[in-house]
């Protein structure tokens, strides 16, 4: 998988199941399906009260609580968007776990070779992009900036939607191919360290086989 | 051809023949003396003596009195005798000292013997009857690091030092106790215990690993880390004589006549070398990779058949756990 | 550059090749131990001078050498920031499994990327020779790995971009 998808599949194709079984008017089923997303959400589909007639999705998101005390979404999910004549720009704010992040997640943004119909794509790195400057978004050495240029193509009637769920998805899909990204090195470097122990067995001398002495007959 | 045997695959540190070379005593990194029977290419182990409890680092067998002397990295040395039933008993060693024991080596006569150690001091040791076991006295100055050979001067009085401080010396371990005065040498006349006879260094800065004594006591050989062999003859003292090698570093040294002499080390060839009184020469290399197969660090070299006058084979052992045999002749 | 490799390589060679000359060597210091001199250095004459052997500012070896210890400090070429991630994700890789490789250091010494201890033991139970091939061609082999891991990281990354953008 290479896009990630907007919705939950299996959330979805749950409630499908169930939401067909009941236009069918089968009789429905008790439900309790646990579910793990990226960056350890949860979904939990379940029956209220035992209730086989109705469903009920929960979610739970570690950094939840977070959210409640600083009372507002927006915090963590900073959007700024600025629309000119011929172009609106959208930018936003991210923040690396760690510092080895930052360099993989710029790799991936900085390939320039674009598509034709994509917008224009810039990263910024702990310094705000210039739009922004005058506004009290947050620096630090572990907070990135992606920018997007949009052209009127990208928000004509019939492509808008597209382009909003893409922009929306970007933040997690940069993570998971950073996460990626670092599986990959990893199974890199294990199969590499194995070779280089290899190569370190082969310094022992192997173990004489064919004894002449015979065991000792006393000891002392 | 040189007649070899493995032991397995572990270093030896040291190893010891007794006179008529029927046994050999070997230590591997162990805290375990292996006892071997040899008869031609076999060799059968038939004892082990089992008193330390760290690295055994030095084993000299007297080729007299059959007595076995052991010393090791516990600051402890053993005596042992062999029993009417071929066992092995052992004599505790009051060394005095509270660093590791590094060599050790039987006085010609065999009424002392000497033990280097890491507490920067040798051990002259000899036999107290009246508490049945062995005393020592120190001689300390000015060894500055720790000893790692010894040899004795064919006279029974005269020892050689050599340390990782750099130097070789020639002390006296002339002990008023058990022995009578000594009568003058080359050497020098007055001989108190622990008097420094000579103190001698190869002008590089390499630890000193061997030390030998030549057959009539008149020169003294030594080899080092900077990869040197230094001869000197005790009657020009300050002529010292130092051949340096492009080699890797000798650990062992023997004299094998009284002009050449033998060393070995790191380099796994033993050389063979001749000293004229001014200069040294190699005469020749042992090969050992056609002969032996054998590619590693010598960790010691002895006398086989012959003495330090004559030697007509001498025997190796090395980190590879094998031992070789070699005929002085050899090519 | 390339030319300057092999002189380099050789350099390392032949140093190691006669630092290890190593034999045991109980401490002078305390009391029934046997610890790697180059490591404590509680005396002075027991030190080798060291050696430093360098191809350009970055890529350089220390070989401290002792009476039964030696330790080799490695630098490895880092040209940019990816690189330098790489090295130190491969490097701390490897230095965890450092039990499996008997020879590594848990630690690199200061200003170097890795560093080795190779004590008497070491040589007393592996072959002298074959060791030091092991370090040598570790060098070889982990800047081919460092660029080799980069190139695969970067062109994932591009493929992954452009799937993205072909979607608007």
């Amino acid at each position: 998988m290479i896009l990630l998808e907007i919705q939950n599949r299996i959330v979805e194709d749950t409630l499908n199941l169930k939401f067909n079984n009941a236009l069918a008017g089968n009789k429905p089923d008790l439900v309790d399906v646990s579910i793990a997303d990226f960056d350890g959400v949860q979904y939990h589909i379940s029956n209220p009260d035992q209730d086989r007639t109705k469903l009920r999705v929960s979610i739970s998101l570690k950094f939840y609580k977070e959210l409640q005390e600083h009372g507002a979404d927006d915090l963590i999910k900073r959007e700024y968007v600025a629309a000119q004549k011929d172009r609106v720009t959208v930018i936003f704010s991210t923040q690396f776990k760690e510092e080895d992040d930052v360099v993989i997640g710029k790799e991936f943004v900085e390939c320039r070779r674009h598509q034709q119909q994509a917008p224009q794509v810039l990263f910024s790195y702990k310094e705000p992009p210039l739009e922004l400057q005058r506004t009290d978004a947050r620096t630090g050495d572990r907070i990135g900036y992606v920018t997007f240029v949009l052209f009127p193509r990208h928000i004509a009637p019939e492509s808008m939607d597209n382009t909003i769920n893409l922009i929306h998805t970007l933040r997690n899909y940069l993570h998971y191919h950073i996460k990626c990204s670092k599986a990959f090195i990893h199974s890199h470097m294990r199969a590499k360290t194995a070779d280089l122990l290899k190569i370190l067995n082969r310094a022992r001398p192997e173990q004489v086989k064919d004894k002449k002495t015979i065991s000792l007959v006393s000891r002392i | 051809m040189p007649e070899t045997h493995q032991f397995g695959a572990i270093a030896i540190y040291t190893h010891s023949w007794n006179s008529n070379r029927s046994s050999l005593a070997l230590s591997s990194s162990s805290n375990i003396v292996d006892l071997y029977k040899v008869s031609g290419a076999n060799y059968q182990k038939v004892n082990v003596l089992s008193a330390h409890t760290q690295s055994v680092t030095g084993i000299d067998w007297a080729p007299k009195s059959n007595r076995i002397v052991t010393c090791s990295a516990d600051r402890n040395a053993y005596v042992w005798t062999q029993l009417k039933d071929g066992s092995w008993k052992n004599t505790m060693v009051i060394l005095r000292i509270n660093r590791a024991a590094t060599c050790v080596k039987w006085s010609p006569q065999e009424d002392k013997f000497a033990v280097g150690s890491g507490a920067k001091a040798v051990s002259v040791c000899y036999f107290d009857s009246s508490n049945d076991w062995w005393v020592s006295k120190h001689i300390k100055k000015p060894i500055r690091s720790t000893v790692t050979c010894l040899d004795w001067h064919p006279n029974n009085i005269l020892l050689a030092a050599g340390s990782s401080d750099f130097k070789a010396r020639v002390f006296s371990a002339y002990v008023k106790d058990v022995e009578e005065k000594p009568g003058q040498t080359i050497w020098g006349t007055k001989m108190p215990f622990g008097n420094l006879m000579a103190e001698l260094s190869s002008g590089g800065g390499g630890w000193v690993h061997d030390v030998c004594f030549s057959g009539n006591g008149d020169c003294l050989a030594w080899v080092g880390h900077d990869s040197s062999l230094s001869v000197v003859n005790a009657n020009s003292l300050s002529n010292i004589v130092t051949f340096k090698t492009s080699y890797l570093p000798f650990y062992s040294c023997v004299w094998v006549s009284l002009n050449r002499l033998v060393a070995a080390g790191y380099n796994c060839e033993p050389m063979l070398f001749e000293f004229n009184g001014k200069n040294i020469k190699l005469v020749k290399k042992y090969d050992t990779k056609e002969e032996t197969g054998g590619d590693n660090v010598i960790s010691k070299v002895t006398i086989h058949t012959g003495t330090k006058e004559q030697c007509k084979k001498f025997s190796t052992t090395g980190l590879d756990g094998m031992i070789t045999v070699w005929d002085i002749d050899a090519k | 550059m390339a030319t300057t490799l092999r002189p380099y390589l050789t350099a390392v060679r032949h140093t190691l090749t006669a630092a290890l000359c190593l034999e045991n060597f109980s401490s002078q210091v305390v009391e029934r131990h046997n610890k790697p001199e180059v490591e404590v250095r509680t005396s002075k004459e027991l030190l080798l001078t060291p050696v430093y052997i360098s191809r350009n500012e970055k890529e350089r070896v220390l070989i401290e050498g002792s009476v039964n210890a030696l330790r080799i400090s490695i630098a490895v070429k880092q040209a940019d920031d990816l690189e330098k991630i790489l090295c130190h994700k491969f490097m701390r890789f490897m230095m965890m499994r450092a039990e499996n490789f008997f020879i590594l250091r848990r630690k690199p010494i200061e200003g170097y990327d890795i560093s080795f201890l190779v004590t008497n033991f070491h040589t007393e139970q592996m072959y002298k020779h074959k060791l030091v091939d092991f370090i040598i061609n570790f060098m070889e082999e982990i800047d081919k790995e460092i660029s080799d891991m980069k190139i695969a990281v970067n062109s994932r990354a591009r493929f992954s971009a452009e799937e993205f953008l072909k979607r608007f």
